[in-house]
């Protein structure tokens, strides 16, 4: 895999958006934050689990306990009301930046 | 953000913590849980896809660090964790956590508590309107040589007239009041007559009714009162019905206008009550029983209305040369009702609790030192650790304030006891002693002042240490670093200085005490034994008693039934009494002597008394007789002179059989012949030298109102009720006040210098403790440090009487260094006191010597403690020793 250290902030656009369909356990967003960034981004258990607990204090994920795909007991984490429009919000902000990048360096 | 998830994260963090953390690690293991069997799912054996989880995990506890990190309340957390920290290891030196919390506690209490009365009586806002622009006007002169004098009349409508200073003058007067009629049985208050603009030059409203009108003053104006809110209470009942009411006051009736609150307490603090002054056109210069108020005109400074009144001064004595080296002070009005002596005495005795509060802060410092170089050790090795630096100063900083918080506590404690100690006990009889409250600010400033000082003496030093060679302070275990040699010499010096601030303070007291031990063994002339004599002041109520046909009878009357009161030995009336209560004073003329022209004698007491007096109060007779009943109205005109007078005015003649007259204004031609000569007695306060006297007999010189002295065959205390009773049966006007022992006067008169004594006997004794607990923590550290040191000076023979010797010379070494300065120190501050002290010079020689000695031996008792445990030391531990 290559160096690939997340960004400042990035981390959680992505939590919050491997949350936007459905409420996953710590493993499952991890796997699915790998699945959407095509493996680019493999996020290990010191960043995920002290950035789910953050945002959850944030009010933008609640959690739960309850039983994973093999039957096992695990956390669940689920996007709040608040977490939809902060997802919305660092998307824009991600848009923005993210043009602003391309643009910058695609002049000669 | 969602600032009501945060609310409850934090609470859910803080509160219920063990949950949080057992949910963490139900979460966390969960997840290596399922880590594992995704990898058993991809055919690894169960104990190799548990280790391959766990290294993916990446540490259980540091997963859970990095969460904990980000939680809210993080820094709380850490806060509360350093507290438990620093509690814990207050509770292991508990020695020192004792010596801390005490220093700080007496330091910030004694200060506090002392800032607080001074604050309270010296500065705190009077209840009126404005006070700070408010003066008093009073007059010395010669003959009248009087601090805070009065005028006459005359004196003040020339003032009013070439006044440009002050606005609003008005005159007053004190005066007792027999207030009788509506209300219940007459009683004898406190009042003053005043002159219609006295309240609102004075700027108070009162509180039911009215004040005074312009023009109240005037001939032909009714009379009319205005009450205290202590006396309508107390005898009406706190109706408002009583305005417009008519009572009798000293016999005459008046009308009630008004009730003043009861926060204004002027001119004296037990005024009850005020009449109008009607100033009448003056034919003649007296009497001077006045003193003029006035409020300052925008932007006059004190000074300025002072020089302004001088140059009227001037005025007076051109118009009037009998008046010589006339001044007329002007003072605030706090200082009007402080009196002289209180101001100076609060002054010292606050400038004697900084002396305490700069001791208890040395004090601190040097525990502080003592406590850094013994963590040397700890700070390098938790450094060296991996604690962040900025984690040390956070935990070391909960600590000082945790000590200086713990040692505010008690302060406050110990400030608030003291207060109400004072308050209730009012053992100087001080003024404005009800405005004292615990005040804010000066507890504030000492619990900063005493926190700065653990922080700058803790943290300072405990950081130097940490910065320094790590390698080598662990080597050393802190026990002969270079930071910790100079902190050495740091602490020494502290406790020199300690040493000289407790002199200072000791050499203070030490001079206060002595002038109380003689002013408890000055006399007031009379050798009556004092708890057998009791006092009290009699207004007969009735005027037609104003005349001495109908007076006269009455006293007779008063005597005879106070002698019918079984345990009464002798009775008698007098109109001034020893110590303190002084009657009358006048001029006087001796017959055949030659003044220079215009110059009278000065004015000295006169005394007025009845036959048994000088008996009753056993004041002895030198020369001549005692007036006896045949002293009469008819007779012949005798007096009686004491011993100061004879000595001053007929120096080398003989007294008995010359004549001497009253000589001031309105007194007729009536020469007296002196036909005794009595000791000297005080009637101006116990600390006046000489107060020369005459005495006339009642009956010659009639006044209504007059003191009964009685003389008991026991304690006279008891007697009070039954002579009250006695006495108001004869006339139901008359009113009985000031009823005491002479005991009790005696005590009252030195109620301020005996305040004054304790209160700096108590610093000085705070101060002492609190350098005997430095010198003593200084000593039994330099002894620790040098266990090895004695050990082997033991090894190699060394008797106990030599390491006794040389811990004690080292303790020696400092106290006198610290004498030696302690006596420069009191040298130099001690005249302060000058005014407060009493047949004993600011540079006592004894004083000084006695101070010093007791100082010694407290220091070498200190130091002894810490030196016989030298003497224990074991060799073979000492040489084992670290």
């Amino acid at each position: 895999m290559p160096n690939t250290n997340l960004l400042q902030g990035t981390l959680d656009l992505l939590i919050l958006k491997a949350l936007a369909l459905t409420g996953l356990h710590g493993l499952g967003i991890s796997r699915r934050i790998a699945q959407i960034t095509n493996g680019t981004f493999q996020v290990k258990p010191g960043s995920l689990f002290p950035a789910l607990h953050r945002m959850e204090e944030a009010g933008w994920l609640s959690s739960s306990w309850g039983d994973s795909e093999n039957n096992r007991r695990a956390r669940f984490y689920r996007l709040t009301a608040a977490g939809r429009r902060q997802l919305q919000t660092e998307t824009r902000q991600w848009e923005t930046i993210a043009l602003a990048m391309a643009s910058a360096l695609e002049a000669s | 953000m969602p600032l009501s998830s945060r609310i409850a994260s934090l609470r859910r963090n803080l509160f219920t913590q063990p949950r949080v953390e057992r949910e963490l690690d139900d979460e966390l293991r969960a997840y290596l849980d399922q880590l594992a069997a995704e990898k058993r799912a991809t055919g690894m054996d169960s104990a190799e896809a548990m280790r391959a989880a766990r290294i993916e995990l990446g540490g259980l506890e540091q997963v859970k660090e990095e969460v904990r990190q980000v939680r809210t309340g993080r820094m709380l957390e850490e806060f509360l964790r350093d507290l438990r920290y620093g509690v814990r290891a207050l509770r292991k030196n508990g020695a020192f956590t004792a010596a801390a919390v005490l220093a700080l506690a007496l330091g910030i209490g004694a200060n506090t508590a002392m800032f607080s009365v001074a604050y309270g009586i010296l500065f705190r806002p009077l209840p009126y309107a404005d006070a700070g622009r408010v003066a008093v006007v009073t007059m010395r002169f010669f003959p009248r040589d009087f601090a805070f004098g009065t005028l006459c009349i005359r004196d003040y409508l020339l003032w009013k007239q070439n006044n440009r200073a002050f606005e609003a003058p008005s005159l007053f007067t004190n005066r007792r009041m027999d207030i009788g009629g509506a209300g219940g049985v007459p009683e004898q208050v406190q009042g003053a007559s005043v002159t219609a603009g006295f309240f609102s030059t004075l700027g108070v409203r009162p509180l039911v009714g009215r004040a005074f009108r312009a023009g109240e003053d005037k001939p032909a104006t009714g009379a009319l009162a205005v009450l205290s809110e202590s006396l309508w209470r107390r005898r009406f009942g706190a109706s408002a019905a009583v305005v417009g009411q008519s009572i009798l006051v000293n016999g005459a009736p008046s009308t009630v206008i008004g009730v003043m609150p009861g926060a204004f307490r002027f001119p004296r603090r037990d005024t009850e009550a005020w009449t109008n002054l009607v100033l009448n056109p003056p034919t003649r210069y007296g009497p001077w029983f006045y003193r003029g108020v006035a409020r300052l005109k925008p932007g006059v400074t004190l000074a300025q209305a002072q020089a302004e009144t001088n140059r009227i001064g001037l005025l007076m004595m051109r118009q009037n040369p009998y008046y010589k080296r006339l001044t007329l002070p002007v003072l605030s009005l706090r200082d009007a009702l402080l009196g002289p002596a209180l101001k100076p005495a609060i002054l010292v005795l606050a400038g004697a609790v900084g002396l305490v509060l700069l001791i208890a802060v040395v004090n601190v410092a040097n525990l502080m030192l003592a406590r850094a170089t013994a963590r040397e050790r700890e700070m390098a090795l938790r450094l060296s650790l991996g604690a962040g630096r900025p984690r040390l100063v956070r935990q070391l900083l909960t600590e000082s304030v945790l000590l200086a918080v713990m040692g505010g506590a008690a302060g406050l404690v110990l400030a608030w006891g003291a207060i109400a100690l004072v308050r209730a006990w009012n053992p100087g009889n001080l003024p404005f002693i009800d405005s004292v409250r615990l005040d804010g600010g000066a507890l504030v400033f000492m619990l900063l002042v005493s926190t700065l000082t653990g922080i700058l003496f803790g943290l300072v030093p405990a950081l130097e240490s940490a910065r320094a060679d790590l390698n080598a302070t662990l080597k050393e275990g802190g026990r002969g670093s270079a930071a910790s040699q100079a902190r050495g010499r740091t602490r020494a010096v502290l406790v020199v200085s300690e040493i000289a601030i407790s002199l200072t303070l000791l050499v203070g007291a030490g001079l206060l005490l002595r002038s109380f031990a003689n002013l408890e063994r000055v006399t007031g002339g009379f050798f009556a034994p004092p708890q057998r004599i009791l006092t009290l002041l009699i207004s007969p109520g009735n005027r037609k008693y104003n005349e001495d046909r109908a007076g006269l009878p009455f006293y007779d009357e008063v005597l005879r039934r106070a002698r019918n009161v079984p345990g009464v030995e002798m009775a008698a009336v007098t109109d001034a009494l020893p110590p303190d209560r002084q009657g009358d004073a006048d001029t006087f003329a001796i017959e055949g002597q030659n003044l220079a022209p215009g110059e009278p004698n000065p004015i000295i007491s006169d005394v007025t008394v009845g036959p048994d007096f000088f008996r009753a109060l056993g004041i002895p007779l030198l020369k001549g007789r005692y007036f006896t009943e045949h002293d009469s109205r008819d007779s012949a005109p005798v007096a009686i002179v004491s011993e100061g007078f004879a000595r001053r005015f007929m120096p080398n003649r003989e007294a008995l059989g010359k004549r001497i007259k009253q000589s001031g204004p309105g007194y007729g031609d009536k020469w007296m012949e002196i036909v005794g000569v009595v000791g000297n007695v005080k009637y101006l306060g116990l600390t006046v030298d000489t107060d020369p006297a005459y005495y006339l007999p009642f009956a010659q010189s009639y006044g209504p109102m007059m003191f009964l002295a009685i003389r008991t065959s026991a304690d006279a205390a008891g007697l009070s009720a039954t002579l009250r009773r006695e006495i108001q049966s004869i006339d139901p006007g008359v009113t009985l006040a000031q009823t005491g022992t002479m005991e009790q006067a005696l005590t009252l008169s030195v109620s301020e210098p005996r305040f004054d004594t304790m209160l700096l006997g108590l610093f000085a004794a705070i101060a002492l403790l609190l350098a005997a607990v430095g010198i003593y923590g200084l000593i039994a550290g330099w002894v620790a440090q040098r266990t090895h040191e004695i050990g082997v000076r033991m090894a190699l023979g060394a008797a106990r009487a030599d390491v006794v010797r040389m811990v004690i010379g080292q303790g020696a070494q400092l106290a006198a260094i610290g004498i030696v300065l302690g006596l420069g120190g009191a040298f130099a501050l001690t005249r302060l006191l000058k005014t407060m002290l009493f047949g004993i010079g600011v540079t006592d020689a004894a004083t000084f010597l006695a101070a010093a000695s007791g100082l010694l031996l407290v220091v070498l008792v200190a130091t002894l403690i810490p030196a016989l445990r030298a003497t224990r030391v074991s060799p073979v531990v000492a040489l084992r020793y670290e």
